[in-house]
C-alpha cells in the first residue's frame, strides 16, 4: 500500500508564503493498493493536485469521504478525472437520516455555489453509504467508525495484506474525556487506529491553543500523541493543521510533538507532522511504515 | 474488546461531567457505566461494579413501589427506553449499599442513531424525601 499526502490543511485553505513547505491545501490522501486500486481519501482542495498528476488516467478510482464539512468535499469539483466520461468513480461517506449521500453533496455542487450540478459531471459517478460491517475494495478490507468531531464523521481502517492505515483526520478524542485513562474500547476511534502500520490524525491543535477550542471537534497536539501511544500505532502522522499555523510555527511543534512523543516512550521516528506530497510505503509483510520520501 | 458505538462514548462523557445520578445502558440492555452521582445515591462507585448484566442490575438497588414491593425488571423506565424504544418515566424507591433508602424521580430515554438504538440513558432525580424511605 502506498500513501500520498495532496492536502494536510485543516478547516481552509492557506496558500502563501508561509506554508510552502507543509501545504495550504485542505483534506486529502492518496492511496495505492498493492492490486493497484485506487482510493482517493476526501475531496479537500488537495484532490485538484493530485487529479491533474493522473493524467489520462485512470478508468475507476474511490473517494472515501470522512464527513462533509467543505474542507473535505471543496476540491470535488476541480478534480479532473470527475469531468473524464470515461472514468467511474464510486464516493463513499457517512449516512445520515437526513437526507442521502449524494443530496447532501449536491447541496455544495449545485447553484448558487458551484456552477455544475452532480447530474452534469461527466463522469460515472455512483454514491454509497458506508456501511457499518467490513467491506472490500480490490485486496484491502475496508472499516468505519463513526468518531468524535462536529456532525457524522467517520474514521477509516484499510488494511490491505498486513500493511493498515488508519486515517482520523477531525478528531476530539479527549472532549469531555482522559484519554490516558479510559478503557480502550472506550476512546472514540480505538479500534481504527489499534496497532495501525500509519495512522493520520487530526493534530489541528498546540496545547496552548486547545482550551479556547474546546468541542471544535479536533485535537491538541497532546491528545493525538495519547491517542497514538494508547493505540500502538507504529508510525503517526499529524495533520489538518490550523490554517493560522505557518511553516515555522509547524517545524516548532514538530519539534514539540517528537519531545512529547519520546516522553510517552514512543520510538524515535514514530510521529511526524504531514507535509504535502510526502510518501509512505507500507509493506506488506514488514512491521513498520517506510518513509519513501 | 469491541469498540463501543461513537454515541454511547459521547454519553459518557457528559454523563461523566453531570452532578445528576445517570446510568447508561448498552442496546443490550447491559448496565455500562454510571457516574460519580449515581454512585454516592448507590453507595458503590462504578469503577467498583464494573459491567452488569441485564436482568442483574436492577437488583442491585431494589427498586421498590410504594408498598415496598420490588418492581419487576421489565417495567423499570430504562428497561423500556432500551427494550422499545421510547422514553419512560417513573417514582420509586431505591436501597443503596449502606441500606438507607431514597425515593427517587426517574426519566429514561433511548439512544437512537441512523443504524437503530444503541442504548439508553436514565436520569436519577432525588426527591425531598431522600433518606427517608426504607
Amino acid at each position: 500500500m502506498k500513501v500520498k499526502l495532496w492536502g494536510t490543511r485543516g478547516s481552509i485553505p492557506s496558500p502563501g508564503p508561509e506554508t510552502i513547505r507543509y501545504g495550504g491545501n485542505t483534506s486529502c490522501v492518496w492511496v495505492t493498493l498493492s492490486d493497484g486500486s485506487l482510493l482517493a481519501l476526501d475531496a479537500g482542495t488537495g484532490i485538484r493536485s493530485l487529479g491533474l498528476s493522473l493524467g489520462a488516467e485512470p478508468a475507476r478510482l474511490h473517494i472515501l469521504l470522512t464527513h462533509l464539512h467543505l474542507d473535505h468535499i471543496q476540491g470535488l469539483v476541480f478534480f479532473a478525472p470527475a469531468f473524464r466520461p470515461q472514468t467511474e468513480i464510486v464516493i463513499w461517506g457517512p449516512a445520515s437520516p437526513e437526507a442521502s449521500l449524494r443530496d447532501r453533496i449536491a447541496r455544495y455542487i449545485s447553484a448558487p455555489l458551484s456552477p455544475v450540478e452532480v447530474r452534469e459531471l461527466p463522469c460515472d459517478v455512483s454514491f454509497r453509504h458506508c456501511p457499518q460491517t467490513e467491506w472490500e475494495i480490490g485486496p484491502a478490507r475496508i472499516r468505519v467508525a463513526s468518531v468524535a468531531h462536529r456532525g457524522p464523521t467517520l474514521g477509516y481502517r484499510i488494511e490491505d495484506g498486513e500493511s493498515s492505515l488508519a486515517y482520523i483526520p477531525d478528531h476530539e478524542p479527549a472532549l469531555g474525556a482522559d484519554i490516558d485513562a479510559l478503557d480502550e474500547d472506550w476512546i472514540s476511534g480505538f479500534a481504527l487506529a489499534r496497532d495501525a502500520s500509519l495512522l493520520i490524525h487530526d493534530g489541528q491543535y498546540a496545547d496552548r491553543e486547545y482550551p479556547d477550542h474546546i468541542g471544535w471537534g479536533h485535537s491538541s497536539l497532546s491528545h493525538a500523541l495519547s491517542f497514538a501511544r494508547r493505540t500502538d500505532a507504529r508510525r503517526t502522522v499529524l495533520f489538518h493543521h490550523d490554517p493560522l499555523h505557518s511553516d515555522g510555527r509547524l517545524d516548532e511543534l514538530g519539534s514539540e510533538a517528537r519531545g512529547h512523543w519520546a516522553a510517552l516512550g514512543g520510538e524515535d521516528g514514530g510521529v511526524e507532522l504531514g507535509a504535502e506530497r510526502s510518501e509512505y510505503e507500507l509493506p506488506a509483510r514488514t512491521p513498520s511504515a517506510a518513509p519513501s520520501a | 474488546m469491541s469498540q463501543r458505538p461513537l454515541e454511547l462514548i459521547l454519553a459518557r462523557n457528559l454523563m461523566s461531567a453531570l452532578s445528576t445520578p445517570a446510568f447508561l445502558v448498552d442496546e443490550g440492555g447491559v448496565l455500562v457505566f454510571y457516574n460519580e452521582a449515581a454512585g454516592m445515591l448507590l453507595g458503590k462507585r462504578f469503577e467498583e461494579l464494573g459491567t452488569v448484566g441485564p436482568d442483574e442490575w436492577g437488583s442491585l438497588f431494589g427498586p421498590f413501589d410504594g408498598d415496598g414491593e420490588p418492581i419487576p425488571y421489565d417495567e423499570l423506565p430504562l428497561v423500556v427506553a432500551v427494550r422499545n424504544g421510547r422514553p419512560a418515566h417513573a417514582t420509586f424507591a431505591i436501597r443503596s449499599t449502606d441500606g438507607a433508602g431514597h425515593t427517587v424521580e426517574v426519566s429514561a430515554f433511548p439512544i437512537l442513531t441512523a443504524h437503530g438504538s444503541q442504548g439508553a440513558i436514565a436520569i436519577f432525580w432525588p426527591t425531598a424525601s431522600n433518606g427517608a424511605d426504607g
